[in-house]
């Protein structure tokens, strides 16, 4: 302790032992990852004619991560989807698998982050956001997401009042204005359009609960999505599809917050929440679904041949405040939506279903044996 | 007039403490400014939002790095300098040197923050300002670290105690942390994402290896130099000593929990950061049963009242910091703002706080002058409101955010709208902190600028005194 020399030198080890591991250790053991195919020959061998993963990104989104680094983008959003034992990312919808240290190793910049200020962006571009939508977020994020801290961009790109060929509209409460993005915003959305952890590798796998698309995070671009369906309809039930889907997709006070268990694309996960699509329950009786949508569902259920036993609360934010009307839109709307086809719901028949159970108290849920036995006595 | 040996001391560290302070409380206040600028646009989104210069991103990264390298670099130059030269009682030579090399350091510190601003930034924590200031800011480093080092070798007493063990290993460890970092991400470039361990590695380590150990060095030093008696439980100081040296750079690598790095990293990071309760427990028993057998004594004198509270304050949330670390917890807070609640505490609540204090305590030693008591006392309340303020609400807001974030329900805006409220208090505990800091500075440059170079006006004061 007392000799300098000595003394430095012991510091000096505290450090190089640690860097031995973190650096050395680490690099021996995965530094020199290549690109793989998604599985392998029993072998071990890549098998002839197979895509390799990952894919380096294109030039020019390469150049927009050197732009995304510039504005410190990293400050609030992380590039890494954590694993199933150490984070709800998963579940959250934002990737298909946790990340592994193969996706990076064709990336230049890697900008894991550690901060989620913003979203994660692993899979920015897997969600359902177009380019231009892309676009309008980076100009002004406040105009499609309200209630966004992101920074706008406005130095990005060239502003005009006069729609002009190559101008994407921003709109906004107050005025509509025509956006040109500049090289710079092309990378940029280049960049995170190129984020994608799409496919499988040797050593991860999809997680189990996962569905074909992602799940919406962002409930502005769902209900903003026009149906297509919805287009031959008459005008009466397209809104009340319309309507449906916006209570079926919202998180926030007055919307149902049904997507996060049967999912954007009414498939549930299997396992635990039973499918909407092609459900024998949603093309069935009525009665018993509008019952479920006002005091819940628990225990076991029968769904297409499946059993299930989980808890639904009464729908709703706060659970069960749904109006009438709503019940009466959520449910047209999922007997309508990927590929069901059944009658509509009114809301008198909701209120008179709701008549013949108003004894029964606020959150007593129904199992399905109840149900079944009540209606097979009708 | 004969001077006594702590005076001719002081006399010759006055040139190099006094440039060395002045610039380190003009660096303050710029990352004040940054932190508030930072802090308002989290607020209201479209504050400045026209300019890029002023992009989120940017401001609060160079705030970061003004914050450790200017105000960090150039107090602990000042602190070390003084202390080092007091306990080895021996003169501080080379003053000229020492001050071509500090405005060499704070030359660099601002060319590489305009290159951060201008969109410039390297992707590693802490190490963001622009490849080309590191060669002038390693070399700069290196001629002052020297001169330490000479004015440590002639120390007339051989037999070295705490404040040394604390304040020359954290000058040894900042450039082979350094060197470590620059080899792995710009010289021999790992892949993929051994860059980011290694980042990590270093962001952290730098606030572990460096500001720490300074600061926990000032402590040792003045607590039983002011109260006049020896550290309770000397003995263990050394103990605790090589436990952070040991642990700490294997500890802070447990923020990768769950990423896409082999699962060992984050493991060990894990266990190692439960280890470091017991050079946390050795730190807080030294400090307190010491300070706390004399309490009035802290409590009147002003210098010393700061330096507990940043000892208070570094065991409470290093404590926090452990709990943060298991992984049942982490798998909420990890990614949260309760990463901005670390940061704070340690730079401002744990760091800086124990600067203030040693600075009060050398200022009137070397320049004859005193700061007066209510400016004082002023900064001491301001700043002790402004880091409880800020590090609550990053707490509570940290948790909360964490907590929300782990419902996939919710949606993200959902989530982001819960913190807001909190993000609204950190503005104004800026705000004060920053209002705080610039009392301290003025008052700073008020004692030092008027003639710091004169030493016979300051000698008929003190002849008159």
């Amino acid at each position: 302790m007392n000799n300098i020399f000595k003394f430095s030198f012991y510091i000096f080890l505290t450090l190089a032992f640690a860097w031995l591991a973190f650096v050395v250790g680490a690099k021996n053991q995965y530094g020199d990852l290549e690109p793989t195919a998604e599985s392998l020959e029993e072998d071990g061998s890549i098998p002839i004619d197979a895509e390799l993963y990952p894919k380096s990104m294109p030039g020019i989104a390469q150049q927009g991560a050197k732009d995304y680094l510039s504005l410190g983008c990293v400050t609030c959003h992380t590039q890494q989807v954590r694993s199933e034992e150490s984070g709800f990312d998963v579940e959250r919808g934002w990737g298909k698998r946790p990340s592994v240290p193969r996706d990076y190793i064709l990336q230049n910049e890697v900008l894991l982050g550690h901060n989620r200020v913003g979203p994660d962006l692993a899979n920015i571009g897997l969600r359902e956001y177009s380019t231009e939508w892309l676009h309008q977020h980076l100009f002004m994020p406040q105009t499609l997401v309200d209630g966004s801290i992101c920074q706008p961009s406005p130095f990005l790109y060239d502003v005009s009042e006069e729609p002009s060929e190559g101008y994407i509209e921003s709109k906004s409460d107050d005025k509509t204005v025509y956006i040109k993005p500049s090289f710079r915003a092309n990378r940029i959305v280049a960049y995170l359009e190129s984020l994608k952890q799409d496919y499988e590798l040797p050593e991860i796998a999809f997680s189990e609960t996962d569905d074909e698309d992602l799940k919406e995070v962002d409930v502005t671009v769902a209900s903003a999505d026009t149906n297509d369906t919805s287009k031959s309809l008459p005008t009466w039930l397209a809104t009340q599809i319309e309507s449906g889907k916006e209570i079926y997709m919202k998180a926030a006070p007055g919307g149902g917050l049904c997507f996060t268990c049967h999912q954007p694309n009414g498939q549930g996960i299997s396992g635990q929440f039973p499918p909407l699509a092609g459900s024998d329950w949603v093309l069935g009786e009525k009665e018993r679904l509008i019952k479920i949508s006002i005091h819940g569902l628990m225990g076991e259920i029968e769904v297409n041949g499946v059993k299930y036993n989980n808890v639904m609360a009464p729908p709703g934010i706060p659970p069960g405040s749904l109006t009438d009307q709503q019940i009466a839109d959520v449910l047209t709307y999922i007997r309508n939506e990927w590929g069901n086809s059944a009658s509509a719901v009114s809301p008198e028949e909701v209120a008179t279903v709701r008549l013949t159970v108003k004894d029964r108290a606020a959150m007593q849920m129904w199992t399905a044996a109840e149900l079944q036995k009540e209606n097979s006595s009708d | 007039m004969k001077k006594t040996p702590e005076q001719q001391i002081d006399q010759s560290a006055k040139f190099a403490f006094s440039f060395f302070v002045a610039s380190a409380g003009l660096w303050l206040l710029a990352a004040a400014l940054l932190a508030y600028i930072a802090s308002a646009k989290l607020t209201d989104p479209l504050f400045l939002s026209s300019w890029e210069f002023f992009t989120y991103g940017k401001i609060k990264i160079s705030q970061a790095n003004a914050f450790v390298y200017g105000w960090g670099g150039n107090s602990i130059f000042a602190v070390s300098l003084w202390i080092i030269a007091r306990l080895s009682q021996s003169a501080v030579r080379g003053s000229i040197l020492l001050i071509t090399a500090g405005a060499v350091w704070n030359l660099a510190i601002t060319a590489g923050l305009l290159g951060i601003l201008d969109g410039h930034m390297l992707g590693h924590e802490l190490l963001e300002m622009p490849k080309e200031v590191w060669p002038a800011l390693f070399v700069s480093y290196l001629v002052i670290a020297f001169i330490i080092f000479v004015i440590f070798r002639s120390r007339r007493q051989k037999v070295t105690i705490a404040p040394q063990w604390f304040i020359i290993a954290a000058l040894i460890w900042f450039p082979c942390l350094f060197l470590f970092a620059w080899n792995g991400l710009e010289i021999n470039e790992g892949r993929g994402t051994l860059q980011s361990i290694l980042s990590m590695w270093f962001g952290q380590n730098i606030i572990w290896l460096w500001l720490t150990p300074v600061a926990l060095g000032c402590a040792y030093y003045i607590i039983p130099s002011v109260l006049n008696r020896p550290i309770d439980k000397y003995y263990l100081a050394i103990f605790g000593f090589w436990c952070i040296a040991g642990l700490a750079p294997w500890s802070v690598v447990h923020h990768l929990e769950g990423g896409p790095v082999p699962m060992w990293v984050p493991a060990i990071g894990t266990v190692m950061s439960i280890a470091m309760v017991f050079p946390i427990a050795v730190a807080s028993t030294n400090f307190h049963s010491t300070a706390f057998q004399d309490i009035s004594r802290v409590w009147n004198y002003l210098p010393l009242r700061f330096v507990i509270f940043g000892t208070l304050s570094y065991t409470i949330s290093s404590y926090i910091g452990v709990i943060f670390s298991l992984p049942a917890v982490a798998k909420l807070t990890q990614f949260s703002i309760i990463n901005e609640f670390h940061f704070n505490q340690r730079v401002y609540g744990f760091f800086s706080m124990i600067i203030f204090g040693i600075v009060y305590h050398i200022l009137p030693q070397v320049t004859g002058k005193e700061i007066g008591t209510a400016a004082k006392n002023f900064h001491f309340w301001t700043s002790a409101l402004g880091v409880f303020g800020l590090l609550l609400a990053y707490l509570i807001g940290g948790l909360t955010h964490g907590v929300l974030a782990q419902q996939p329900s919710l949606g993200w805006v959902t989530v982001i709208e819960s913190v807001k409220p909190y993000f609204l208090i950190t503005e104004y505990a800026f705000l004060i902190l920053g209002f705080s800091q610039l009392v301290f500075v003025l008052n700073l440059w008020k004692v030092l600028v008027p003639n710091p170079f004169s030493c016979c006006e300051n000698d008929a004061e003190q002849k008159t005194a």
